[in-house]
C-alpha cells in the first residue's frame, strides 16, 4: 500500500478508537446524568395489583422521563458518531487521492473536495467527473475503495465503449469501483472513455 | 476483421488489463486460460494464490469484475458459486482466444492444480 495510505489508514484507526471511547464515556456520563436526580415516572401510579412491587418499581424506572431523555441524548451521540464516520477522511488519504487525480488531469484542472469523501474534478465548467471515496468496504475488509462516475453520456455506443474500458453503464454514466492502486491507471481509462463516447 | 481493428482491440486489451490491480488481473488470466471450465470461489482463491478469505474475495474483487460484464458469476446453491470469465466481452474473447491458441502449457499448469485440489 502506498506510504501516504499506510499513514492514513494509522490515523484512521486511531481516531476511531478516540471517538469509539469518547462515545463510551458520554455514554456513562448521560447515564449518571440522567438517572441520579430521582425518577420521574411517566405512569403516576403504576399497576401494582398485577405486577410483583419490585417488577413496578423497575418498570417505574424504564417507563420514566429519565429513560425518554437519556435515549434522546443517546441517539444525538449515534447522529455525531455517523456523521463523523461518514464525513471524516484522514489527509494523507486526502492528499493521496487529489495527487493521483491531478496527475491524470492536469495540475491545473479544477477539483473540489466535499464533505463525505467526495471528490470532484471539472472536466468543463457544467460537468465533472464524481470520485466517491471509501475509507474500508465493510463487506470485503479492502481499504480505501474509489466509486468513479462519469458525466452523463449521450453517446449511443456507450455500452460497448464501457465495456472495453473495464466500466459499466448505470443511469447513463460510466462507472466503477476501484481500488486504491487502480486509481491512477483507471481514471486515465476513464478520462479517455469519455472523449471517445463525446 | 481487419488488421487495423485487431491492433486496436489488442491494445484496448493491454490498457484494460494494466489497469488492473494484481488480483483482478490474476483472476483474468486464470479464468481465461481455464475457459470454458468455471470455478467456485475456493478454487479461484487458490488458483491466484489469494491469500485473504474467500469470502472477502467475492464480495470485493468479483462483485465489482462482475458489476463491470468480465466474469460472470452463477449461483448454484446459496454457499457455492461458479465463476467464469464473460466470453461475451469485447475484449476479453481476443483474451480466450490467445490463452487458447498459445497457452497449452500454462493451461496444464493451472488445470493440475485444479485437480490436485479435487483428490
Amino acid at each position: 500500500m502506498d506510504k501516504l495510505l499506510n499513514k492514513a489508514r494509522g490515523l484512521y484507526i486511531d481516531r476511531q478508537r478516540i471517538a469509539l471511547a469518547a462515545l463510551i464515556a458520554m455514554y456513562a456520563a448521560s447515564f449518571i446524568l440522567f438517572y441520579s436526580n430521582g425518577i420521574d415516572s411517566i405512569l403516576k401510579d403504576p399497576p401494582i395489583d398485577w405486577i410483583p412491587a419490585g417488577w413496578a418499581q423497575g418498570f417505574e424506572v424504564v417507563a420514566s422521563f429519565n429513560t425518554v431523555g437519556f435515549f434522546l441524548a443517546f441517539s444525538v451521540m449515534m447522529f455525531f458518531y455517523a456523521f463523523w464516520h461518514w464525513a471524516f477522511m484522514p489527509s494523507p488519504a486526502v492528499t493521496y487521492t487529489i495527487s493521483i487525480l491531478k496527475g491524470v488531469f492536469g495540475q491545473k484542472s479544477k477539483i473540489t473536495q466535499s464533505l463525505g469523501k467526495r471528490f470532484r474534478v471539472y472536466v468543463s465548467d457544467t460537468e465533472f467527473i464524481d470520485v466517491k471515496c471509501r475509507i474500508r468496504e465493510q463487506e470485503s475488509g479492502e481499504w480505501f475503495v474509489y466509486k468513479l462516475t462519469s458525466p452523463i453520456i449521450s453517446s449511443e455506443k456507450r455500452e460497448d465503449i464501457a465495456l472495453r474500458h473495464g466500466m459499466a453503464v448505470r443511469n447513463n454514466r460510466f462507472t466503477t469501483w476501484v481500488a486504491h492502486d487502480e486509481l491512477h491507471h483507471r481514471s486515465i481509462l476513464l478520462a479517455k472513455a469519455i472523449s471517445l463516447a463525446s | 476483421m481487419s488488421s487495423d481493428d485487431n491492433l486496436r482491440t489488442m491494445y484496448e486489451l493491454i490498457q484494460l488489463m494494466s489497469s488492473l490491480n494484481d488480483t483482478r488481473r490474476a483472476i483474468l488470466l486464470a479464468l481465461g486460460h481455464i475457459y470454458p471450465k468455471s470455478v467456485s470461489g475456493v478454487q479461484l482463491s487458490r488458483l491466484i494464490g489469494y491469500s485473504g478469505k474467500s469470502r472477502s474475495l467475492y464480495r470485493g474483487v468479483l462483485s465489482h469484475l462482475q458489476e463491470n460484464d468480465m466474469i460472470q458469476i452463477d449461483e448454484l446453491t446459496p454457499k457455492l458459486y461458479a465463476i467464469r470469465i464473460n466470453s461475451e466481452h469485447p475484449l476479453l474473447t481476443v483474451l480466450i482466444e490467445m490463452c487458447k491458441e498459445f497457452g497449452e502449457e500454462s493451461k496444464k499448469i493451472y488445470l493440475k492444480s485444479l485437480e490436485e485440489e479435487e483428490e
